[in-house]
């Protein structure tokens, strides 16, 4: 009960600090169209990149069966992936590169990281305009799945957010992990159907990625954005569930630790 | 009665001293220590590395009122702050800042230096806890008081650093807080400027906001606190009024800081105190431009010390050096100093203009040339006048006018009796 009521507290607090929470997101925007010649081209530049290297190898050299055609399935994979991805690196590294704020000026620490994921955000609402000029070029049509978007949207949101509070936070204490993120998320990619149907890879190793909760949330949206029907309810809701509880348990231990971040910076 | 706006209720903060290592390397054999059961050690006991940096500090602030808070570097006076602004957490205690808390510590530190000033002004205001719509409203007067003017839409990177601070302080100054905190934010700028400043915090006085003021500009705090405290490795080793608070820490010889009491090491006699006497022969702080000042050192001479003279410099708030008088320069034998007794310097008119000034008293040894003893700075007076001169001294004079038009008309009318 109490543990509710500190979460009541804890979203009233960002509720009272969301123009701070505004103009943190703003500053990150108005640095990243300033501070580069491409600006929101970028947003659309590394998945199209990325997208364009995986489409020779899974088309002409290891050809692969994907619902639909491979390109589409790759970028939209790489859509979310790079939103759930790039906002984890931003908010590894949000609370340290702030650290003249963090000492001098006191609002709730938990507006770092989730400023950095509302930039991903953005950068995600920006690369979805090719993803539809690829679903016209591919004659994909929208069906009446997508209104489930923006539930998968804030499940997936859940999940970054939560992860990105926690990384945030251990990298304040232990310097190392930005450089175990690097790896760690590469592995990640690689378990979870941005590429390649994770389905495809059988035996033990199937079942275990099976487990891992990008590869439902990533399903989810090529569900109802690319196969028009919705994500399979059992697998989709267990996901949930543990983006839910993600988010509870990192922003519980967030909060309580925040009070330190001063001295440890 | 309402609750003061700023409780500090019995508040304790330990810091570790040394480096603390950030590193996984480091982690693993901690947590192994702490997983075989050598627990963590409890809050209130102090492990070598660790130090109370806040001992034990108490203080109310309420409304109306404005303390200041004086001490060494490294005394615990910013952390006092940095608790208050909750930047930081008490180990132990409470402390408790009701409202919003304007805290003027470091104004510009959420600048960034690829934003315009604009862009900044609205990211700062908005760190500071300001509306949008409330900063858009005070837009153009941040951008007066601060005196950017037309670089205003320049990146911040291209600002002088007076500029970037004056920015910082303009946003700061039209938060309407409900408590303020400052940290030695005076120094940034110009002379016209600080003006500004300090007119800005008098504005918020009045209007009875609460203020906590560090700062080692000791007449800036004799001037507009209420109150001060001061404080000394982390606890407060005095609380009280500003001028007695000032003479407090000016004769403590304390250990942080480099000595200001310069005397010599055995002396044979040495000032006990100095009082500073109003025509009432009361001890006062407030003298008016004219009135009689009495400064009377009190002595302890355990061996009796004949040829000592007796030296009292007085200091404007600001450095410049008013007067500095010498018993052996106005040939005034003190004859022999014994035991207890008190030497008092009469000054009749006092003719200093309103500010804050400070008395040093030092007492020489004429044969040899060293001193005995002395209190440097050591006691603030203030002088209240509603005279309007400018500069430092009073100058007593009377104006006369004579019109020369008569001669002149004489000499037309003389010139004008040849023609005829």
């Amino acid at each position: 009960m109490t543990l509710i009521a500190q979460f009541n507290e804890m979203i009233l607090e960002q509720v009272e600090y969301r123009e701070l929470l505004y103009q943190m997101t703003l500053r990150d925007l108005l640095l990243r169209y300033k501070q580069t010649v491409m600006g929101f081209g970028w947003a659309i530049f590394m998945p199209l990149v990325n997208t364009a290297i995986f489409s020779v190898i899974f088309t002409r050299v290891a050809r692969i069966e994907t619902p639909v055609p491979y390109p589409l399935f790759a970028f939209c994979g790489f859509l979310f992936w790079n939103f759930f991805a790039s906002s984890l690196r931003f908010s590894v590294l949000s609370l340290t590169s702030n650290s003249n704020l963090v000492t001098k000026v006191y609002f709730p620490r938990e507006i770092f990281p989730f400023s950095a994921v509302l930039v991903c955000l953005v950068d995600l609402a920006v690369g979805s305009i090719l993803l539809a000029g690829l679903m016209f070029y591919y004659g994909i049509a929208i069906s009446p799945a997508l209104f489930f978007l923006p539930v998968v949207l804030a499940v997936l949101l859940a999940f970054t957010a939560g992860l990105a509070l926690l990384l945030a936070m251990s990298n304040l204490y232990y310097r190392d992990i930005k450089y175990l993120f690097e790896v760690g998320i590469t592995v990640w990619m690689f378990s979870t159907s941005v590429v390649y149907p994770v389905e495809s890879v059988g035996g033990r190793l199937g079942q275990l990625l099976a487990l891992n909760p990008m590869t439902q949330l990533i399903e989810a949206c090529r569900s109802v954005m690319l196969y028009g029907r919705l994500p399979a309810a059992g697998p989709f809701t267990a996901a949930a569930v543990v983006s839910i509880l993600v988010l509870f348990a990192g922003w519980q231990i967030f909060h309580r630790a925040e009070f330190a971040f001063a001295e440890n910076v | 009665m309402s609750r003061p706006a700023v409780v500090f209720d019995g508040v304790w903060k330990k810091f570790r001293r040394g480096e603390r290592h950030d590193s996984l390397r480091d982690l693993i054999p901690a947590a192994t220590a702490r997983l075989l059961g050598r627990s963590r050690p409890s809050r209130d006991d102090l492990t070598e590395k660790e130090f109370w940096a806040v001992h034990d500090v108490s203080f109310e602030v309420g409304a109306g009122e404005a303390l200041g808070i004086i001490g060494p570097n490294g005394a615990g006076k910013s952390t006092i702050l940095k608790l208050l602004c909750r930047i930081l957490r008490p180990t132990r205690g409470a402390c408790e800042v009701r409202g919003r808390a304007g805290a003027l510590i470091e104004v510009a530190a959420g600048f960034h230096p690829d934003l315009t000033g604009r862009e900044n002004v609205f990211l700062q205001g908005a760190i500071m806890g300001m509306k949008r719509a409330e900063i858009a409203r005070k837009f153009d007067e941040i951008v007066q008081f601060a005196g950017v003017g037309e670089f205003i839409d320049t990146p911040v990177k291209r600002y002088s650093s007076g500029m970037n601070a004056r920015l910082g302080f303009a946003i700061a100054a039209h938060l309407d807080p409900d408590v303020l905190l400052i940290d030695e934010v005076l120094s940034v700028g110009d002379a016209a400027f600080q003006d500004r400043c300090v007119a800005r915090m008098r504005e918020l006085i009045a209007r009875g906001i609460p203020i906590v003021f560090i700062s080692h500009n000791l007449p800036a705090i004799l001037e507009l606190c209420s109150r001060a405290i001061v404080v000394d490795h982390g606890t407060v080793k005095f609380d009280g009024s500003p001028a007695a608070a000032i003479q407090e820490y000016q004769l403590v010889p304390w250990t942080t800081a480099a000595g200001t009491n310069t005397a010599v090491s055995v002396a044979p006699i040495r000032i006990a105190r100095t009082e500073l006497l109003n025509h009432r022969d009361e001890s006062s702080a407030v003298f008016q431009t004219g009135g009689a000042l009495r400064v009377r050192v009190k002595y302890e001479a355990p061996e009796p010390v004949r040829s000592a003279s007796i030296t009292i410099d007085i200091h404007r708030g600001d450095g410049v050096y008013c007067a500095g008088v010498n018993s052996l320069m106005d040939k005034y034998d003190l004859g022999i100093l014994s035991g207890t007794g008190h030497v008092d310097l009469m000054i009749p008119r006092l003719n200093l203009l309103p500010g804050c000034y400070l008395i040093s008293v030092g007492i020489l040894d004429n044969t040899v040339g060293r001193t005995y003893d002395l209190h440097n700075r050591a006691y603030p007076f203030s002088i209240m006048s509603d005279r309007r001169d400018l500069g430092v001294i009073y100058l007593e004079r009377e104006w006369t006018h004579q019109t020369h038009a008569a001669a002149a008309t004489r000499r037309n009318l003389v010139a004008a009796g040849k023609d005829e």
